[in-house]
Formats: C-alpha cells, sequence, structure tokens
C-alpha cells in the first residue's frame, strides 16, 4: 500500500461544485420532459368529475375516430392492473369504481398533446354517483361508505398486510412503552391538546413525467420517479412483465421534497405503449399536479401528556388521525402510514406512552410522503403543546425542554433507547446564539422549537472502477433530486483516496446498468449511499495493496479495476435540531413577520459544506411557506387551489435572515461520521412561529397555517372584541377600544 | 385547444376582425391574464388578436391637465416612467407593488382594466384620481369614467364591439395627497388582501376639501367608499373623526370568501386599511 497521502488541504473543508451544476446552469442537463423518441406519441386521461361514483360506461367510439388519435384505453383494458409502492390498490384506469374527482377512467395516445386532449374531450362518460366521505373521522363511522369493498383483492409488496379495525382504514397502528396509568396517577398535571394540519402539496417546479417505449421485450420507462429501481420492482407487479425486462432510467429530477417516489402515469403508458407499438410520453400540468396525488396527509393531532411538578414529562398518549385520501398507494412504508406516524414527541424522554396513528380513506386526492413524512404536522403538535404546558406551568420554554430533552440512555416517545445524543447541546447552543431571554421589542415575540429527525438507514451498493487514463468513475442508481447526492459520494470518494475531487466522476445508471438502491428517500443518501462510498474506496486501496501498486501504476497496468462497495447503515441515531423564531406582529391586522431565525443543527461530519446549508435553509423556508401559508384546500372533494397563484409558496422575498449554527463534532454512522440533513430543518417552523406569536401578543393558533386572519381572531377573542361576522351583518365597530 | 392570433396594425383593423369573429374572438395585448385563464380551460376563444404592434396604442403623455396612458403601455413603463411620477407619486408606488418586474414587464394597463379583476392593484388607485378610459369603435370614440367601467367579477361596460385605446388621469388639484396601501399578510408576491387607495386635499383651514377613497379586493369590482368620502367631506380630519370614517366602509363593500381570507376579515380589514390610507394622508400633510 503505497498510496501517497494528499498534500491537498482536507477535501471536506473546501465548498463543493456540483457534478452537475454545470450542466444546471447551461441548460444542458436533461429531465424527463425534455427527453423524446422517434415516433412518440402524447398521452391524455380522462379524470372523474365526481368524488365517488360507480362508473356505468365508457363510450370511446367518437374518441377513436378523431385525427391523430392511435389508442384509447379503458378501465377494461386495463384491469385488474392496479398500482402502488406498497399496496397496490389505484386502478391505472378505473373500471367499476372512481374514488375521487380526478380519478382516471380512461387514456389517449395520439400524434401531439392537443390530439389527445381533444380525444379525451370526446369521451363519454356515464356515472352513477356514490355517497362520498371527505372526513376522515366520518370515514371511520360504522356505517361509513365503503371505499374499497374489494380489498382482498389487492397486492401488498413484500409481506402481508398489517390488520385493521375498519375497512376505511389504510393503515393502524399503536405503539404502547412503560406504565401509561401509572404515569397519568402520578402527575401533577395533566395537558390535552388538539392540533389541525392541512394538506400540503411539495411544489417542486418540475412537474411529474414520463416516457415509455418497448423493445423487444423489454419495457424502458422514463420517469421522474426518484426511486427507479423501487417503480421498476411495482411496474413488475402491476403490468405482468418481469422486473428483469423492465429498464427505468430517472434523469435530473426538478424537485422532488418528497414528492417523486410515487409514479402516476408510467402504468397508463405502457398499455398504451403496448396498444400502439409506439413510446407515449406524458408531462403532467401543474393544474393536474395538485389536483392527482401525492400530497403531505393532513392530520388531526390530539396530545395529552403528563408531567411532574418540574414539568418532566411522566407519559404521553397520542392519537393521530390521517386523511389518507382514496388511495393508500402513495405510501412505501409497511404499516400503511406516512412514516414516523407514532413520533408524536421526537427527542423527548418519555418513560410511558401509548400512541396511536391511523390512516384513513376519504374521497379526496391520496396523499403520500412529502419531505420528512409525519414530522411536520407531529412537530407542529408537539412543540406547540409543550409550549402550553410550559405557559401554564411558569417555566420558562426553553427549560422546559431541557429538563426533558432526552439524555444518552434515556427511552424516547416510540420506546427506542438512545445510545448519543445532542440534544442539551443543541439547546445550550441555541440559547447562546439567540441571546433567549434578551428583551424584545413591543409586539415582537420569541418562540422555541426543538424536533429530532433519524439518520436513515438501509443498504446499497455502487461500483468504482480505476481507468486506464487514471480517472475513477462511480457508478450508482442514486438518481441525484437536488440534494447533491453525486457530488456527496464523489467528495467521499476522493477524500478516502486522497485524490483530488476532479479526478472522480460520478455516472447514474438506470437499473439496467446499475446495481440496485432503495432510491432518495428516508433521509438514507448520505448515511448509506456515502458509506457505499467509503467502502469503495477502501476496497480499491486493499486491491492495490495486494497488486502492490500506486493508483497511478495501478491505472497503466491493472485498469480496468472495478470494485463493489456496500453501504448499510441499520444503527438507531437521530439528529436534533432547535429554532428560536422572533416574531413582529401587527395587532389590528394579525399579520406578522419573522424578523429573525437562529437554527442550531446537529449535522455529524458535514460532506458538502454547501449543499448542507442550501438543505437547512431551504428546509427553513419550505417549513415556513407549510408553517404560514400553504395549504390544499378542497370543498367537498374538490380541490379548489389549483394553481400556484392561489397555492402560494414562499419566494425569496418572504425568506427571512436565519442564522445557522452546525454542530459537526458529534460523528454520526454515515461516511467520516456525516448525519442526514435534508429533512432536519423543516418540521419544526410552524411551532416555533406559533410561538413566538404567543409569546408577543397572547395569541395562539392550533392549526396550520398560521394567518394573520387566525392570529387576529384569537386576538380578537382575548380582547373581547367582537370581529366582523362571515355574514358581514355584525356592526364592525362593535367593542371597539 | 388552439386559436388563430392575428396581429392588427391599427385599430380599424382590429375593430374590423373583431366584427368579424364577434363572440370567438378574444382581445389580449400583454396576454398575462388570458394565458392563466386559457390554460386553465376557462377561456376557449377561437380567434385571439394582439393589440401590441398598434403603434398609436403604447405610450404616455403628459399634460399640465391630464396623463394619458396608452393601453398597451406596460405596468413597467408606467412604473418608470418619470411624467407618472411627476404627476401623483403614489401611482409609480402602485404599479411597482403590481405581481413581479416579469409580469409587469409583460402586462399592459389597458389589459388590466379590461380584464376586471377586482384584485388588481391599478383600478382603485386610478378610481382615487378620477381616472377614465377611452373606449374606441366603429361609431368612434366614448369616455367611460372609471367609477362606472367595471360591472363585475372579469366584467366591464365596454361593448363587444369597443376597444379600450387609453387611459387619461386628470392633473390632481395643488396640495393633493394620495396613497395606495396594499395588505399581502402571507407573501410578497400576491393579490391584496385588501386595498385601499385614497386622495385628499385640505383647505386652508386643514379641513378636508377633497376626498377620494376606493378598494380593491372588496368585492366583485373595485368599488368607491363614497360613505367614507362623505363622512369625511368638510371635516376637520382628527382621528377620531377619521376612524368613524373608516368605519363606514362596511357600507361600500361586498367582499366574499377565498384563499386570501374570509368576508369578514376581509371587512375588518378594509377597515384597518382605510383608517391608516387616510391617516397616512392627514400626517403626510405637514
Amino acid at each position: 500500500m503505497t498510496l501517497a497521502k494528499s498534500t491537498l488541504p482536507d477535501i471536506l473543508e473546501t465548498p463543493e461544485w456540483r457534478v452537475e451544476g454545470r450542466d444546471k446552469v447551461t441548460g444542458a442537463a436533461r429531465y424527463a420532459a425534455d427527453i423524446t423518441r422517434p415516433g412518440m406519441l402524447h398521452a391524455a386521461f380522462v379524470g372523474s368529475p365526481f368524488p365517488h361514483a360507480r362508473v356505468a360506461s365508457v363510450d370511446v367510439e367518437a374518441a377513436r375516430k378523431m385525427p391523430g388519435v392511435r389508442a384509447v384505453l379503458t378501465g377494461a383494458d386495463v384491469r385488474p392492473a392496479r398500482f402502488g409502492r406498497r399496496l397496490q390498490d389505484w386502478p391505472v384506469l378505473a373500471w367499476d369504481r372512481v374514488r375521487f374527482i380526478g380519478d382516471r377512467v380512461a387514456a389517449v395516445a395520439a400524434d401531439t398533446v392537443e390530439a389527445a386532449e381533444r380525444a379525451a374531450a370526446a369521451i363519454a362518460v356515464e356515472y352513477e354517483e356514490l355517497p362520498a366521505v371527505f372526513d376522515p373521522e366520518a370515514a371511520l363511522a360504522p356505517d361509513a361508505p365503503v371505499l374499497h369493498p374489494d380489498a382482498a383483492e389487492y397486492t401488498y409488496l413484500g409481506g402481508t398486510r398489517p390488520p385493521r379495525s375498519h375497512a376505511n382504514m389504510q393503515g393502524h397502528v399503536v405503539h404502547e412503552h412503560g406504565d401509561v396509568t401509572a404515569g397519568f396517577e402520578a402527575a401533577a398535571a395533566v395537558f390535552e391538546h388538539e392540533f389541525v394540519v392541512p394538506r400540503v402539496h411539495q411544489a417542486y417546479i418540475e412537474p411529474r413525467a414520463s416516457l415509455v417505449w418497448i423493445e423487444g421485450d423489454t419495457v424502458h420507462v422514463v420517469t421522474t420517479n426518484k426511486a427507479p429501481f423501487a417503480l421498476r420492482d411495482q411496474m413488475a407487479v402491476t403490468i405482468g412483465v418481469p422486473a428483469a425486462k423492465i429498464v427505468v432510467d430517472t434523469p435530473h429530477v426538478g424537485g422532488d421534497f418528497g414528492g417523486k417516489g410515487l409514479s402516476l402515469d408510467e402504468f397508463a403508458l405502457y398499455f398504451l405503449a403496448r396498444a400502439t407499438g409506439r413510446p407515449v410520453r406524458s408531462v403532467l400540468r401543474y393544474a393536474d399536479e395538485l389536483q392527482l396525488s401525492n400530497t403531505r396527509h393532513a392530520a388531526r393531532i390530539r396530545l395529552r401528556t403528563a408531567v411532574d411538578p418540574n414539568g418532566r414529562i411522566t407519559a404521553h398518549q397520542g392519537r393521530v388521525v390521517f386523511d389518507g385520501g382514496a388511495y393508500a398507494a402513495g405510501k412505501p412504508v409497511a404499516g400503511l402510514l406516512p412514516g414516523g406516524p407514532t413520533l408524536t414527541l421526537a427527542g423527548y424522554r418519555v418513560p410511558a406512552a401509548r400512541v396511536e396513528a391511523v390512516a384513513v380513506y376519504t374521497n379526496t386526492l391520496p396523499a403520500g410522503h412529502a419531505r420528512a413524512p409525519s414530522q411536520p404536522q407531529h412537530t407542529f403538535a408537539a412543540e406547540s403543546h409543550l409550549d402550553l404546558i410550559a405557559h401554564a406551568m411558569q417555566i420558562d420554554p426553553v427549560e422546559l425542554r431541557v429538563r426533558n430533552a432526552i439524555r444518552a440512555g434515556e427511552t424516547d416517545v416510540e420506546g427506542n433507547v438512545w445510545h448519543d445524543s445532542q440534544a442539551q447541546r443543541v439547546i445550550a447552543t441555541l440559547l447562546a446564539a439567540s441571546q433567549w431571554g434578551g428583551t424584545v421589542g413591543l409586539d415582537h415575540g420569541r418562540g422555541v422549537a426543538f424536533s429530532a429527525r433519524h439518520v436513515g438507514r438501509g443498504k446499497t451498493s455502487l461500483t468504482l472502477t480505476l481507468a486506464a487514463d487514471g480517472s475513477l468513475e462511480v457508478l450508482t442508481g442514486v438518481a441525484d433530486q437536488g440534494g447533491g447526492a453525486h457530488t456527496m459520494i464523489q467528495r467521499v470518494v476522493a477524500r478516502e483516496l486522497g485524490v483530488d475531487v476532479a479526478r472522480v466522476h460520478v455516472r447514474r445508471g438506470d437499473t439496467g446498468h446499475a446495481n440496485v438502491d432503495p432510491g432518495v428517500g428516508g433521509s438514507r443518501v448520505t448515511p448509506v449511499a456515502g458509506n457505499a462510498a467509503v467502502d469503495a474506496a477502501r476496497k480499491l486501496k486493499a486491491r492495490l495493496g495486494e497488486l502492490v501498486l500506486t493508483l497511478d501504476d495501478a491505472a497503466r497496468t491493472a485498469a480496468p479495476l472495478a470494485v463493489t462497495g456496500e453501504g448499510e447503515q441499520n444503527e438507531h441515531v437521530f439528529g436534533t435540531y432547535a429554532y428560536s423564531v422572533e416574531v413582529s406582529v401587527d395587532r389590528a391586522t394579525g399579520c406578522f413577520r419573522v424578523v429573525d431565525a437562529v437554527l442550531v443543527a446537529d449535522v455529524g461530519t458535514v460532506i458538502n459544506p454547501v449543499a448542507v446549508r442550501g438543505q437547512l435553509e431551504g428546509g427553513f423556508v419550505f417549513g415556513l411557506g407549510q408553517a404560514v401559508m400553504e395549504e390544499l384546500r378542497l370543498d367537498d372533494g374538490r380541490v379548489t387551489t389549483t394553481n400556484l397563484g392561489d397555492y402560494k409558496i414562499p419566494t425569496i422575498a418572504d425568506a427571512p435572515s436565519l442564522r445557522l449554527v452546525l454542530i459537526t463534532d458529534a460523528p454520526g454512522p454515515g461516511p467520516f461520521g456525516a448525519k442526514s440533513a435534508g429533512e432536519l430543518a423543516n418540521p419544526a417552523v410552524g411551532a416555533a412561529i406559533a410561538n413566538a406569536i404567543d409569546a408577543a401578543v397572547g395569541a395562539r393558533v392550533m392549526s396550520l397555517p398560521i394567518t394573520a386572519e387566525k392570529v387576529r381572531a384569537e386576538l380578537a377573542k382575548r380582547e373581547g372584541y367582537a370581529p366582523t361576522s362571515p355574514d358581514g351583518t355584525a356592526d364592525s365597530t362593535a367593542g371597539r377600544r | 385547444m388552439t386559436y388563430d392570433y392575428h396581429e392588427p396594425e391599427t385599430v380599424a383593423e382590429a375593430l374590423d376582425l373583431m366584427a368579424r369573429h364577434g363572440e370567438d374572438a378574444h382581445l389580449v395585448a400583454g396576454a398575462t391574464a388570458f394565458t392563466l385563464l386559457w390554460r386553465q380551460g376557462l377561456l376557449r376563444p377561437g380567434h385571439v388578436i394582439g393589440l401590441r404592434r398598434i403603434v398609436g396604442l403604447g405610450g404616455i403623455t403628459a399634460t399640465d391637465k391630464e396623463l394619458v396612458i396608452g393601453a398597451t403601455a406596460t405596468h413597467r413603463e408606467i412604473e418608470r416612467s418619470a411624467d407618472v411620477a411627476r404627476h401623483c407619486p403614489a401611482l409609480t408606488r402602485t404599479f411597482a407593488s403590481v405581481a413581479t418586474v416579469r409580469i409587469r414587464n409583460q402586462a399592459t394597463l389597458g389589459g388590466n382594466l379590461a380584464h376586471a379583476d377586482p384584485a388588481q392593484d391599478p383600478p382603485p388607485m386610478l378610481m382615487a384620481l378620477g381616472a377614465e378610459v377611452v373606449a374606441a369603435s366603429a361609431a368612434g370614440e366614448r369616455t367611460i369614467a372609471l367609477d362606472d367601467l367595471f360591472v363585475d367579477v372579469f366584467t366591464t361596460s365596454l361593448r363587444s364591439d369597443e376597444v379600450l385605446t387609453a387611459i387619461r388621469v386628470p392633473a390632481l388639484a395643488p396640495g393633493t395627497h394620495a396613497t395606495y396601501l396594499k395588505f399581502l399578510p402571507q407573501t410578497a408576491d400576491d393579490y391584496a388582501t385588501v386595498s385601499v387607495a385614497a386622495t385628499m386635499r385640505f383647505t386652508d383651514d386643514g379641513e378636508v376639501a377633497d376626498v377620494r377613497v376606493a378598494l380593491g379586493a372588496c368585492g366583485p369590482t373595485p368599488v368607491r367608499a363614497r360613505s367614507v368620502e362623505d363622512a369625511l367631506a368638510g371635516a376637520v380630519p382628527d382621528a377620531a373623526r377619521i376612524a368613524d370614517a373608516a368605519a363606514r366602509v362596511d357600507a361600500d363593500i361586498a367582499p366574499f370568501d377565498d384563499v386570501r381570507g374570509s368576508a369578514g376579515y376581509k371587512r375588518d380589514m378594509a377597515r384597518v386599511w382605510t383608517e391608516r390610507a387616510l391617516l397616512s394622508l392627514v400626517e403626510g400633510r405637514a
């Protein structure tokens, strides 16, 4: 082993250049919607105008005869094909029943988008309306209409579907540990609060797009799906083609935020491609993005917590009802709930807990995964709940968190024992950085929120090849959806081998070429794929050692030299973080502005110093949007915020200053001690702002988004001021100061 | 889902195309509003007539008597016009508050007014400034006071054979103060939840000689708040009088629930922002 020690500065200290950055800024990067094939057709779909109905008949004769139309398919042509990430409960095209407005009943392939849309508009569908249910609690009533009477037919991937106690439950789980009854009985005080969080969309810029063609006996798929191997395996089951005969290729992805793990169109495109013998492409319009699927779950969260006289938690109960929408297809996890469904008090010592979570079918667009599934809902509830407890107990909100934040050796709300915890340090660092307890201006207030998220778990592998020209190539199946995965892999390999980063090239391979990878998600890319990159570099070094060659000599005499790096991360490790946010509130309007924010985050070793800031700052702004403005509104199952003019997301003009303090010296299980960062920062923003508003003016908002109107309504209650009633009949000056 | 696009070079040609295609024709200038409606399937004309090539429809001219803004002048041109800034700085600020610079570079004032979106920024300010529009048809030209232009959501009193050609803003009487306040509680890039435009002139004794108040996003059209104006006419505008006058805005508005707030909240905010607008004019007098 004669590899020279690098004389370069530590790669990890040097701000990174993104491996894909040049292509993106020059426009050379190609996204799924940019890719064409000779003879390509375009798809259009017919969606149900009713939230729940029987499909009585579908008349496609007129559509079939229209110019440029190459195929028209209905549910009868695809039956019994259903798709889904875990539970395949969503018909590719409905053949007997539609379950939400937009549920598809027919598909067209035509020479142009316009011809396809014209033909889709000419398809006549007769429906017989069925009673619809929009409220999850109502859907759980004993006599509620059953949305999925044929559930026994559904394929559940990777095991047996967990049992449910009601036909409208998608998933149901109860976690219990410790003696909950004793914990409540011994308590000095018990607090109970309920919180409501709406549906929100991930609001990536790039809409879903896909292209499918069949060559010989192989099905080719170009997609925006960030988990191409998972899509391949789901498709194999849905369309009845062996996985080995399906090649899924995910080019550059224009934003994900947790939403690009579910595919919608690919399955129908396969049937259209098969019917026409030609490639077929679909690019969703944004209006469809907002109306078709995979939103974050709306949730109603009731928390009940027992504390001792010092505010230490002795026991906790939670009941969480997630609105799953019409299909469970968007949920990849075994329990058919959004990930982390019972993590209602993340990052705290909870000696006894009983938390029940249920995801429920309703006649609304299906919910799925979004950045840090469940956690924005839970963290808004938990951190508001704790602030209310602190207020009632007359304990400083930060002090209450210090008393309860988990330490090594203690048990969390899900019954897991933490072997290491930076929670106390994170909070102490926040105290210092935010000058907590200092004075603030009139109608200004500071709020704090603390939380935790797991470091991702899973396994993957990639290959590293030394070429004759001395360059090193990594071939990975990881799609880079903007998080910087490929740059991370490049830097990890370069550092481990002690070579310049420019010498390492990262190439993404489709499912026919790269090694199996579980896809982007679950905060797993850096810890899992990063460990695979370390392993590959170490194996290459070992190989050079066996050959008694330097890297350069090996390139000349032994290339190509290929190794496979394996990465696995199964440790139960959490990263913790905390916000302090200062707001100013305009009492007359309820309007508030975040004037200062501090985020302390325990991220372990930093691999991409620019990207980690981008993830945390971006997570803050993403969280801010979902905290104060975003809400996918529905009216009797119909989405009413159908464009980004009505569904508002933050612009840079809305982003307040954020001071970021990273804790990097507590190593995690990822490469060189890295932890996960991409889903660390967004969940706690809502509670920090709610707590700050309450501190500023005594107005407590118990639901997201925290709008000026809600703040004003809370202020009005406290001032004994009666604002004008919604019908405008009240005297608007009544009770005015 | 396609249409024929026409680019007349004179108003007469445009009128001719309109006569030929009737209900199947739609006029556009910057086409920003049209594109949104068209993409949502809310408009499906067979013929779209673009007015941007008609030279005489653009430009901004100022005389001692009035400011004339061509129908196809963009929001950005108006925002950056020295003539407009001299005429009324609040008008400049109003145009600067519309959407984003990308939209302002494309969207025209004529299109804005003909579109008749009740949440737009320029209409209430132009109403408070006493503006009128010029409408041309084969029969000739007529002027329509802005107060009479807006009929309902997306509906104006322009006839189907008329083209809006210009906007005339009379010179302000010396000593007139003007303001436009846009309430944006959620994001800086949004339509107003409510907006208030006001102009006020005082006598030497400090009484209100002239006052005009108009609100946006408070009903199916931008509206004049005549109850507020009446309560202030001839009054000494102290804080109590202003608060009382602002509360009367309730009688002038008919807001509805939407994503930017409930009708009740908008009523409440119309009062708050009317009071703020009036106070700022009184305070700005010094």
